[in-house]
């Protein structure tokens, strides 16, 4: 139907009168862009800008240090899929700056990657509490719900940090307008709550939007259809995964999570606090919350003020004000072996993803190559 | 398997237990009937003296001495256990440095409850890596820790080799041009133990690559234009990759597209977020080489059993810079550098 060819040249020889700052919210599609190397294709003025993807960089550090806490003081079990181990919070809790800090130092962190594992473990250590800690976006939070309404053994308890895309996605446009030109929305999200999800960007922010799936080619379908917006000056929502995607999602997806879980304002770190943005217990489900069994924890939050403006590199890297490679700590005192800020922790973070894609020098690559450094206002 | 006794005491007699007892490892009676039941090789004459030392022929003026421990978890995977890893491993170390493996000693560390049928199979997997091989296992050693100190069973072993005909690899051979070849699919073992463990709920049709890597290494010993070779165990390619780019200064230029990865390996990779290029090898081999040999080499490889899937996988390039960097030309004719490994691989959330 398309070859890579033909839709690369496609995009080559589109004249752009003015830079094309096209936004991802996906860390699925960051990777897929940088592993694929599109920054060192295109032509100079197509900005392909990272903004909030990735569920592990936004969980609020008062969570995390919650979760620290109830692995050190109050023996219980925390079972957390892998990313999150190793996320700092700027305040040590009992000496700990990270779930791993807190593992080695001998309690007991399990890192999984369903949450069916967590539920297995609880049955598997039936004299612990298994408290676990549900991170993710929409794509996370679904199965998670369909886990939680099976019946569960009485040792399981759960610390709820899950999010919806669609607001924070939202907020960036409306706290930053006429930064962005087009946005590419995340397929996993798309999957479950539809694609008419993204129909505000084209209503409220006239922006063109194409949802797309993770391959290369399929990203490659997707940004030539928004450059082929720009330069036909139309404003289109383009489905570029049609073959999980569907106009209203995934009504069983949705039903579980609307059964399992209601939709409450929440933190997000470094952005602040979203309106709708987070997951609250249902009722039925209430006795699973484990801020019900345990005292909170004494950490200061910033979830007092009302999305405070943000000064942190990190902030910016999350909001697509600021290439992670822009950041100066970039590669020098943040590393994934020992990360100052959560994006260079998981494989969905931006600057993790740059890290080791190298785009921290991509210039060096360049010189020899036939295109120009990604640059980002 | 240490004893300063003869070999003269009846091995029928049973051992009476399903699993490896703290009393196994004092010495006594209760070691000599390990060691009769479980670690015995009638084939293997020096083991078996169960003297204090080995004392082992040799032809030439030049050893090759190498040693290694294995602490793979778990013990038994698809395509091997850590037994026959545990020869591999160490015969391989000794063959990418051109020597000709001769010798293993090795000492056992068991946990306390370890299963009996589980250490039968490895020991065999040792006995029969190491016929295979052609080396010789000609002395042991056994310790018995208690339950919650040890992981199961850790293996070290120290191969000898005879090195008066190894030919001079090293990296400072290296020159702009070269080409750098692989032996076979990467990443094999290292998907595969990251699946048996469990820990994952994925089941795969994964396999290890556990295997010797002297046959692919014999047709080009006497080659003119070999640089360099060296197996990508830890680390995988990645950091074999890096340390010659390190070493001498050179880039190293990868096309993506000829890089083998097994879909396989390749699909459980992008599920758990891991780089097929940092998960180990334990059964292929890299080579630098001259770029007008670089066709006989993979021509020798392709025609043999587990060099079938060999490949010309980039150039060294002189670079401008204080540092050799490793990059990749992506499928789609980008630029990338390889991922360094920094640190422990986790899976990832989504």
């Amino acid at each position: 139907m398309y070859s890579v060819e033909s839709l690369l040249s496609d995009i080559k020889n589109t004249s752009l009168s003015k830079p094309f700052r096209i936004l991802n919210v996906c860390g699925g599609h960051e990777r897929a862009i940088t592993r694929a190397g599109f920054r060192t294709l295109f032509q100079h003025n197509i900005h392909l800008i990272p903004g909030p993807g990735c569920p592990v960089c936004i969980c609020p550090e008062e969570d995390i240090a919650y979760a620290i806490h109830l692995a050190i003081n109050e023996n219980v079990v925390i079972v957390s899929f892998g990313d999150m181990l190793r996320v700092p919070v700027e305040y040590e809790i009992s000496g700990c700056s990270s779930l791993i800090d807190a593992k080695n130092q001998g309690a007991d962190i399990r890192p999984i990657s369903s949450p069916q594992e967590a539920v297995s473990i609880a049955l598997e250590e039936p004299r612990k509490v298994i408290v676990f800690f549900a991170v993710g976006f929409e794509t996370t939070m679904a199965p998670i719900a369909a886990t939680l309404l099976n019946d569960l053994p009485n040792n399981f308890r759960v610390l709820l940090s899950g999010r919806l895309t669609r607001p924070a996605v939202a907020h960036v446009l409306e706290s930053q307008p006429d930064t962005f030109d087009a946005l590419i929305a995340p397929g996993h999200v798309a999957t479950i709550m539809g694609s008419e999800e993204w129909q505000f960007a084209i209503d409220h922010h006239n922006l063109p939007v194409s949802i797309a799936g993770f391959h290369p080619e399929s990203l490659l379908l997707s940004l030539q259809t928004l450059i082929g917006n720009c330069s036909n000056k139309v404003v289109t929502l383009s489905n570029r995964y049609p073959e999980v995607v569907k106009q209203n999602g995934n009504a069983a997806a949705k039903a579980l999570i609307n059964k399992a879980f209601t939709i409450v304002d929440a933190h997000w770190r470094g952005i602040g606090v979203i309106p709708g943005s987070g997951f609250s217990f249902a009722s039925r489900l209430s006795h699973l919350d484990a801020t019900n069994d345990y005292a909170p924890v004494d950490f200061p939050s910033q979830c007092d003020q009302n999305v405070p403006e943000t000064t942190s590199p990190c902030e910016k890297v999350i909001l697509g004000k600021m290439a992670p490679d822009a950041c100066p700590f970039f590669g020098q005192e943040c590393k994934p072996a020992s990360p100052k800020g959560a994006c260079m922790v998981s494989d969905e973070g931006a600057c993790r993803i740059w890290y080791s894609s190298g785009e921290r020098s991509i210039t060096n690559v360049i010189k020899k190559g036939n295109t120009l450094k990604v640059e980002m206002k | 398997m240490k004893s300063a006794e003869g070999n003269n005491h009846s091995s029928s007699e049973p051992l009476g237990t399903e699993s490896i007892q703290l009393a196994q490892g004092n010495g006594g009676t209760l070691t000599k009937r390990l060691i009769d039941h479980v670690f015995k090789n009638k084939a293997n004459k020096d083991l078996d003296l169960l003297h204090d030392a080995a004392t082992v022929t040799f032809d030439g003026p030049y050893l090759s001495i190498t040693t290694d421990s294995f602490v793979v978890s778990p013990p038994i995977f698809p395509g091997g256990n850590v037994g026959a890893l545990s020869v591999y491993g160490t015969v391989n170390d000794l063959a990418v440095v051109g020597a000709t493996p001769r010798y293993i000693s090795t000492a056992f560390i068991i946990e306390e409850g370890f299963s009996l049928s589980t250490l039968k199979q490895i020991v065999n997997g040792m006995h029969q890596a190491a016929a295979e091989t052609n080396v010789a296992i000609v002395t042991g050693d056994t310790k018995v820790v208690p339950k919650g100190s040890g992981g199961g069973v850790y293996i070290n072993t120290t191969g000898v080799g005879d090195s008066q005909d190894a030919p001079i690899w090293d990296t400072s051979l290296i020159k702009a041009g070269d080409h750098v070849l692989v032996s076979g699919s990467v990443g094999d073992h290292g998907a595969c133990v990251l699946l048996a463990r469990e820990d994952y709920g994925l089941q795969g049709q994964l396999k290890s690559d556990c295997g010797s890597v002297v046959p692919l290494i014999d047709p080009i010993k006497h080659l003119d234009g070999v640089r360099f070779v060296r197996d990508p165990t830890r680390g995988g390619l990645s950091v074999l990759l890096h340390d010659v780019a390190n070493e001498t200064g050179f880039d190293i230029e990868l096309i993506e597209n000829n890089i083998p990865v097994r879909p396989e390996v390749a699909s459980v990779c992008e599920i758990l977020g891991f780089d097929p290029f940092i998960l180990a090898c334990e059964g292929r081999i890299v080579a630098v080489v001259a770029p007008d040999i670089s066709g006989k080499v993979l021509a020798h490889w392709r025609s043999i059993r587990n060099g079938e899937q060999a490949e010309h996988i980039g150039v060294i390039v002189k670079n401008t810079e204080s540092k050799g960097r490793v990059t990749i030309v992506t499928p789609m004719g980008g630029r990338r550098f390889m991922n360094e490994l920094e640190d422990e691989p986790l899976p990832r959330i989504c």
